[in-house]
């Protein structure tokens, strides 16, 4: 699935302009980077594509369809299509990895069978296997960051957005995570992600865009990733 | 290649369905047993809200049995001068019973009602000293149960006007003040019914909002992966149907203790008027609609909770 922003603007109640005047393509199955200082807007931009928010002006295409015409009712199943990964992780400590990870299976109503099945190829993708009965407070914070991912893709979504996955985890962890999600790339999967942290994303060979004050100021990079 | 509709879901099976439920059962039990206290407040606390018009349900329930009872004997007694002859009373004792409504029609003659007298007083042998028999025949006559006390009325006036009649009296004032007491008691029970049962959903939307509060990062993490609202609020509700389910047995088992407490002083009571007491009400359709009154209120506070909860974050 490709994105598209066209001449979004993002204005709060306050007053805050979070997004100006954007305009960007994100061609299906590419990488993306967005990168900026805090309060440069990626996070609006991912809460926009994720319909946590809605644009002032301007459209936010994804497969070609203006998701604001989404009605309500149907934003869960839209949602289902997107895979989603936060600094804080957000797992839920009361229930065993597997289940955190079987989460959005539960949630769009998948049969048992093909359920175990996935979540045990999504943990193997992240090299959980042998920690799924464990709970998330026995994992160190780099293993709760892959089960977020685990969680993320065990859906298979077309889009995997990432909002500052790396910000808790030392440089090699970091590393890690993004090769991680490279990987999912690799089989077609559309990613963004959005970091602060420049060093790294610059040795990542993908496509790089840089926000400030909520305005492109630069994109980099390989400009078709995949 | 073939365009994803992006906001079409699969069908869901049904089994999905059921087993979410299931899921969902055991979370909110295991969520209750692990806060007990505070789930036996609350309990305890939509108890005592129902309770209440619980107990004057069952009150308004018997006061019916009883005006019921008593509307058995509804009718009048008429009474005769001394000395008239007995063929006046027989003839009236014969109309009566031939007019339409009028279920019964005793006639008591002046030696049937000296004797009766004569058990009843408990002076018998001072009565044998008296020369003439002092006591009138008299007719008493009941209705069935087409006959409204206003019809009483009407026949009670029709016999008063045979010949040789001194006096009517209608057997009604009980009736209507036991219909009286009733009528308060039903307005009572309503009004607290709705007091208390509003009490009842502000109790539980008020525990399950802050439960909502406490899960507030599941709720989000439910949305971000696709969940809809009725599956983000499908715990909620459940813990209202507990809490409602709790608070409506603890209602049962007051009204019980209550009952145990009454049952022997009303047993003597009801004696006393030569009835045998039969409670009304307290049978297993009360304990079904007690447990479904509670269940529906607790609901309805969950219900209202999450709804306005979920509406100001405005995820789901």
């Amino acid at each position: 699935m490709g994105i598209e922003f066209r001449h979004v603007v993002k204005r709060f109640e306050n007053g805050t302009e979070a997004l100006s005047d954007v305009s960007i393509a994100i061609p299906t199955g590419s990488m993306t980077f967005l990168t900026g200082h805090s309060g440069a807007g990626k996070t609006t931009f991912l809460n926009l594509l994720l319909r946590l928010d809605s644009p002032t002006r301007g459209s936010v295409l994804v497969n070609d369809v203006d998701i604001a015409g989404i009605k309500r009712r149907h934003l869960p199943v839209y949602r289902r299509h997107l895979g989603v990964v936060f600094q804080d992780g957000q797992l839920l400590d009361g229930r065993s990895i597997f289940d955190n990870v079987a989460l959005p299976l539960h949630v769009a109503g998948t049969r048992a069978r093909d359920m175990a099945r996935r979540v045990r190829a999504a943990l193997g993708s992240v090299d959980l296997l042998a920690k799924a009965r464990l709970l998330p407070a026995q994992l160190s914070a780099g293993e709760r960051q892959r089960v977020v991912i685990a969680r993320a893709v065990v859906n298979r979504p077309k889009i995997l957005l990432a909002d500052e996955p790396t910000g808790n985890l030392d440089p090699t962890l970091s590393r890690t995570i993004i090769r991680l999600f490279r990987r999912f790339h690799d089989v077609g999967v559309t990613v963004v992600v959005a970091s602060h942290d420049t060093e790294l994303v610059g040795t990542m060979g993908s496509r790089v865009v840089e926000l400030d004050h909520g305005r492109i100021v630069g994109q980099g990079g390989t400009s078709a990733d995949g | 290649m073939a365009r994803v509709r992006i906001w079409q879901a699969e069908s869901r099976p049904w089994s999905a369905y059921w087993r979410d439920h299931g899921r969902v059962v055991g979370d909110t039990l295991s969520y209750v047993t692990g806060r007990f206290a505070t789930t036996l407040w609350v309990w305890l606390t939509i108890g005592v809200a129902l309770a209440v018009p619980a107990a004057l349900y069952l009150l308004e329930a018997n006061l019916g049995q009883a005006a019921g009872q008593w509307r058995e004997n509804l009718g009048f007694s008429v009474y005769y001068k001394p000395g008239v002859p007995l063929n006046e009373p027989q003839t009236l004792a014969k109309r009566l019973q031939a007019m339409d409504g009028v279920e019964r029609v005793w006639l008591m003659t002046p030696d049937e009602a000296l004797a009766e007298f004569r058990e009843l007083s408990g002076i018998g042998d001072a009565l044998g000293l008296l020369e003439d028999n002092p006591l009138p025949a008299s007719v008493r006559a009941t209705v069935n149960a087409t006959v409204s006390t206003d019809g009483v009325a009407r026949l009670a006036e029709e016999a008063a006007g045979a010949n040789g009649v001194a006096d009517v009296v209608v057997e009604r004032s009980w009736l209507e003040r036991l219909g009286a007491v009733r009528e308060i008691v039903i307005r009572l029970y309503w009004s607290l019914a709705a007091i208390l049962g509003l009490g009842a959903v502000l109790t539980s939307g008020a525990t399950v909002r802050l439960a909502i509060e406490s899960r507030l990062e599941e709720v989000k993490v439910l949305t971000l992966v696709g969940a809809g609202r009725a599956y983000v609020r499908r715990p909620f509700l459940y813990l209202g149907a507990v809490y409602g389910l709790g608070g409506a047995v603890i209602a049962a088992m007051a009204v019980s203790g209550l009952l145990l407490l009454l049952e022997g002083p009303l047993v003597r009571l009801f004696a006393s008027y030569g009835r045998d007491l039969e409670l009304a009400g307290f049978d297993p359709i009360f304990h079904v609609m007690l447990l479904a009154a509670g269940a529906v209120l607790g609901v309805l506070g969950a219900a209202a909770a999450s709804r306005q909860r979920l509406d100001r974050m405005g995820l789901a």
